[in-house]
């Protein structure tokens, strides 16, 4: 065995050390990596004080309801994971991208009513990315409804085409 | 929100800080080339290449 | 390591050595940059700047982030740049490390700061993209924080390379370094998949088709294309001026040793 080789073998050696280090500390250390808790999460495991927590899920159909409190704007809305679902007060500046079923993430506690007292909404976008015209055809064909989650596998798109200003 | 100065600066940062690199790169490179031909002229090099057996 | 500093003449004695010795000439090197450097560098600004304007003024917006998607154009190639930039950096630390090859130690030393810099190209765009849509400049989730170490990874190697008086011995921390960084790099990658973050998931992977709408994705492909033509264009330079910068340095050392030697040669015998 060449010097070159042991060299090598020993450098391989401590890679797949290291890489499995990582890999059960990363496992270990995996509940609290997570940005955010589902609803469901919230509901098995609820916290014990009223600590900040943070919640994530989409924001359910037809559940905003906007309101004025003491003079500022309350938003109540129904985070769902689509097993569970917490209701939200939020009293502040929605990100522009909130709206009926888009992901969201809440920072907030859970008050003892049940209710999340959030002081921060962030919104949070899938990773598909389409043209109006496209969303506005899958709509058209009942293939997805915006409001109701996230879009169709990418696969289906490629069977349709846009529609042009002529129409078809 | 706007969303405009945010594309815009990002932009910017885009494509001015691959421009520095690359045009500081070239610079550093032109001057080394320069310096080399200064102290060791492609004559020279000539020269010593014929002298080795 | 003394004989390190010496190799760096047209045809060191190891140039017909087997596969990829070959490339790692340092003359041989030299010719071969100077036959690609023009070609990367006008594919970069061809590609690149095909894709910017592309991707800033003719693809569609977004259907939900409307006009502020298009920092995606730049953002996307920056982090696969940075990645890959690192993946560069790791493949020349173990060459560097098993095979002992200067040209892999400077090639190193000079991915560093490049790598660097689109890192942090990648984190400030992500910035300026994360204010308008997410609501948020910055957030810890697991995405961005393994992206913030590998950033972090880079400075640390630039500095431990240069951080030593025998050049060697900082080339050789800075590759272990950059090896023990490797394991960043999935957890990049998988930090959508393993955890829940704010970021989104990939568009784009291997085994699936792209989540993106064809029109948006050309200019993606071609933005993408540009930057890594780009990236080879600017670590090549670099590196061609580092080996030369050796050669100079290691001529006028031979310069100094000759004119010594023949003032020693020279001066009369010294008097009893």
């Amino acid at each position: 065995m060449t010097r070159k080789r042991r060299r090598l073998i020993v450098l391989l050696a401590c890679l797949a050390g290291l890489g499995t280090a990582t890999g059960l500390a990363l496992s270990a250390f995996s509940s609290s990596i997570v940005f955010f808790v589902t609803p469901t999460d919230l509901a098995t495991r609820p916290p014990a004080d009223a600590r900040l927590v943070r919640l994530g899920g989409l924001v359910q159909q037809g559940s905003v309801q906007h309101a004025l409190a003491d003079g500022h704007p309350l938003v109540r809305f129904r985070v769902t994971d689509g097993h569970d679902s917490i209701l939200v007060s939020f009293s502040g500046i929605l990100p522009g991208l909130f709206r009926e079923g888009q992901g969201v993430v809440v920072q907030g506690r859970l008050a003892p009513g049940g209710t999340f007292e959030a002081d921060q909404v962030l919104a949070r976008h899938d990773s598909a990315y389409m043209p109006k015209a496209l969303v506005e055809a899958l709509k058209k064909r009942g293939l997805w409804n915006p409001s109701a989650g996230p879009p169709p596998p990418p696969a289906t798109w490629d069977t349709m085409r846009i529609p042009t200003k002529s129409g078809g | 929100m706007n969303p405009l100065p945010f594309i815009l600066a990002a932009y910017a940062i885009a494509l001015v800080v691959p421009a520095t690199l690359g045009f500081a790169a070239r610079a550093r490179m032109r001057r080394a080339e320069r310096r080399l031909r200064a102290i060791d002229p492609p004559s020279a090099r000539r020269l010593r290449a014929r002298a080795r057996p | 390591m003394a004989s390190h500093a010496v190799v760096f003449e047209p045809t060191p004695a190891n140039s017909r050595g087997p596969g990829l010795h070959r490339f790692a000439n340092p003359g041989r090197f030299l010719r071969l940059s100077e036959a690609l450097l023009p070609w990367l560098a006008a594919a970069a600004i061809l590609l690149g700047s095909a894709g910017l304007i592309w991707g800033a003024f003719f693809a569609p917006p977004d259907w939900q982030q409307g006009q502020a998607a298009r920092i995606m154009y730049v953002h996307v190639p920056a982090a696969w740049l940075a990645l890959s930039g690192y993946v560069a950096l790791a493949l020349c630390s173990a060459a560097s490390l098993v095979w002992r090859h200067p040209l892999a130690d400077l090639a190193a030393a000079e991915i560093g700061p490049v790598g660097a810099a689109f890192a942090a190209i990648c984190l400030l765009s992500g910035s300026l993209w994360g204010r308008p849509m997410w609501g948020a400049w910055w957030v810890w989730d697991a995405r961005l924080t393994s992206m913030l170490l590998l950033f972090f990874l880079y400075l640390g190697h630039i500095a431990l390379v240069r951080a030593f008086d025998d050049p060697t011995r900082g080339y050789r921390a800075g590759a272990i370094l950059a090896l023990i960084g490797v394991v960043d790099l999935p957890i990049i990658h998988f930090s959508v998949v393993w955890w829940n973050t704010l970021h989104q998931g990939n568009s784009i992977s291997l085994f699936a088709a792209p989540s993106i709408y064809i029109s948006m994705l050309w200019p993606l492909i071609l933005a993408t294309l540009g930057y890594s033509a780009g990236f080879a264009a600017i670590v090549l330079a670099r590196l061609r001026a580092a080996v030369l910068e050796r050669r100079i340095a290691s001529l006028l050392l031979a310069e100094a040793a000759r004119a010594e030697h023949a003032s020693f040669a020279a001066a009369p015998a010294p008097a009893r």
